[in-house]
């Protein structure tokens, strides 16, 4: 039977002859009249982003500062404690804040794990201003992290700790658990953190040592300024940004979608700089030499040899990260010592790995199912 | 499928009027002038505006005009835009690209370095002159101040590691094995 044309319908509209096209009609009469709805409360949800500009409340998961050092800050999440050993999460250091994690109730990574009955504990490693310049991968992984993971200890009264690293967190982290053994690292979670550097993709390549000098990047600016890092990950996918307006429009209707959007947009936003110091190290020691993963890097006088590491493993790659490319993220797997050792691939983006719809349903689930009973 | 809809006849229509008008154009723009040198864009833009134009025509004579065109048209945009992102990441993929990116911070950094060398110490005497603290003092303060904490937390880990000995050396030897 073929398509029946909008110009036969309407005439037969407009001649009153209805018979057997009085159904078809009516459901695009109404489809329209939907899309005009849909199009009257994208007009006003638009004004209203435009002449009330609101600062979406973020990071509402109940928690308490148990102890910081400089600009860093150690949290503790409210949870029921079912399990004995407390999880330390270690996101990145600079480029962006972390309450990406704790974006809104109902899309929040560490709501999901305290309901799940996790002890949670957040590093949060501050905003960075000019006095921390001299701040090195080096401190994080011989002295912050050492110090963060002992409160961890104190305040939970527990004899071991879990620790999950994400993004630049996770290598950090794991070069921490693999240089301290003193420290009781039960499990250890990589989220999208890059281990093999020689296969980290584009920003591998930019960052090459044979096209950014990065002695005279740091030399002349000290600290890597919030706009630059912003830049250049913008860079990374010039059309995001057409995309998510027009993503943006098409859903404008939806409120739920509106109150997600502002939140995320004053994440995307919300940049962060960089040590000076720390960025040289991380660029020199594991973009461009790939220390880490060759065995090169020295912590605090201490080899870093992820072969050390002998606790469980869990490594989560995102299928469609193109800063962490699983490959680069599951290397961990081929170096550490453990025997219980797993990589997952999920559907997801970097971000979408961990925050987001998909997220709750792909990744959440995974992380409290392989952490839980292993703690 | 040889009845087209009237819509999918007047963009036919139209398509055809923006091809002449180009040729004609095209026509004027060379007449009696040495030949143009060729457009390296004309060989990319045109023949991929004629493919997503001849796309979306085939998507819009394939249904009939509802609300649903719209959904249509978004997902045209969208498969646009994925296209875009894909050839811009292949291009800035590319070795040449890394190197004329390192060029160019490069530059930026060189001319740049003299020029906030000369500001920082411009404003670092105009304050000093003024009276008014700069930003590399309030920093230096910043600093001692990290240091201090620095020194009160190796202060707290030893007064902590004495206070274990104490207990351990106060705590009555027991039959059984120690508890940690």
């Amino acid at each position: 039977m073929a398509q029946e044309r909008f110009a036969d319908v309407v005439e037969r509209f407009t001649r009153g002859d209805l018979n057997g096209a009085t159904s078809v009609a009516s459901e695009v009469v109404k489809q329209w009249q939907d899309e005009f709805d849909r199009n009257v409360k994208r007009v006003r949800n638009l004004t209203d982003m435009v002449l009330n500009p609101t600062n979406p409340k973020v990071g509402q998961t109940p928690r308490e500062e148990v102890y910081k050092r400089n600009k860093s800050r150690l949290y503790r999440y409210a949870s029921r404690r079912s399990h004995r050993t407390p999880l330390l999460f270690v996101p990145n250091l600079g480029i962006s804040r972390p309450y990406i994690f704790d974006l809104l109730p109902g899309g929040s990574f560490i709501e999901h794990m305290t309901r799940e009955g996790f002890d949670f504990f957040l590093l949060d490693w501050g905003v960075f201003g000019p006095e921390d310049n001299d701040l090195s991968v080096e401190e994080c992984v011989s002295k912050i992290l050492p110090r963060m993971a002992r409160k961890v200890l104190e305040v939970s009264g527990a004899s071991e700790l879990s620790v999950l690293g994400y993004c630049m967190g996770a290598p950090i982290s794991a070069s921490f658990v693999a240089t301290h053994p003193e420290y009781p690292v039960r499990n250890f979670i990589n989220m999208a953190g890059p281990i093999d550097f020689a296969r980290v993709g584009i920003f591998g390549l930019w960052l090459d040592k044979r096209f950014f000098n990065v002695d005279r990047f740091v030399d002349t600016l000290g600290t890597v300024p919030a706009d630059m890092v912003k830049a250049g990950f913008k860079l990374l996918k010039p059309t995001m940004d057409l995309s998510t307006h027009l993503n943006l429009w098409w859903n404008l209707w939806n409120d739920k979608y509106v109150e997600g959007f502002n939140a995320l947009n004053r994440w995307a936003n919300e940049y962060v700089a960089f040590p000076g110091e720390f960025f040289r190290q991380w660029v020199r020691d594991f973009y461009q030499d790939n220390k880490l993963y060759r065995g090169e890097l020295v912590c605090g006088g201490r080899p870093v040899r992820l072969s050390n590491i002998a606790c469980p493993v869990f490594v989560v790659g995102a299928k469609e990260d193109y800063i962490a490319p699983p490959d680069c993220v599951r290397a961990l797997i081929d170096v550490v010592g453990s025997h219980d050792k797993q990589y997952v691939e999920l559907p997801g983006g970097h971000i979408s790995l961990i925050a987001g719809r998909g997220a709750a349903i792909h990744c959440w689930p995974q992380v409290s199912g392989w952490l839980a009973p292993r703690s | 499928m040889t009845e087209t809809s009237p819509s999918q006849q007047m963009f036919e229509i139209w398509k055809r009027q923006l091809e002449e008008g180009a040729k004609s154009w095209a026509q004027l723009m060379t007449k009696g002038a040495t030949p143009a040198p060729p457009d390296p864009a004309g060989f990319w833009w045109k023949p991929m505006f004629e493919q997503g134009l001849a796309q979306w025509a085939r998507i819009f004579a394939q249904t009939p005009v509802t609300p649903e065109l719209t959904s249509q048209w978004k997902q045209f945009l969208d498969q646009s835009i994925e296209a875009w992102s894909k050839a811009l990441s292949q291009a800035m993929s590319t070795e040449s690209f890394a190197q004329m990116m390192g060029k160019t911070l490069d530059q930026w950094l060189v001319s740049q370095a003299p020029a906030k060398r000369l500001a920082d110490q411009s404003v670092e005497a105009a304050l000093q002159a003024f009276n008014l603290p700069s930003r590399t003092q309030v920093a230096g303060v910043a600093k001692q101040i990290i240091e201090l904490e620095e020194r009160l937390d190796r202060l707290e880990d030893t007064m902590a590691a004495m206070g274990r000995r104490l207990e351990e050396a106060l705590r009555p030897p027991s039959a059984g094995g120690s508890a940690r």
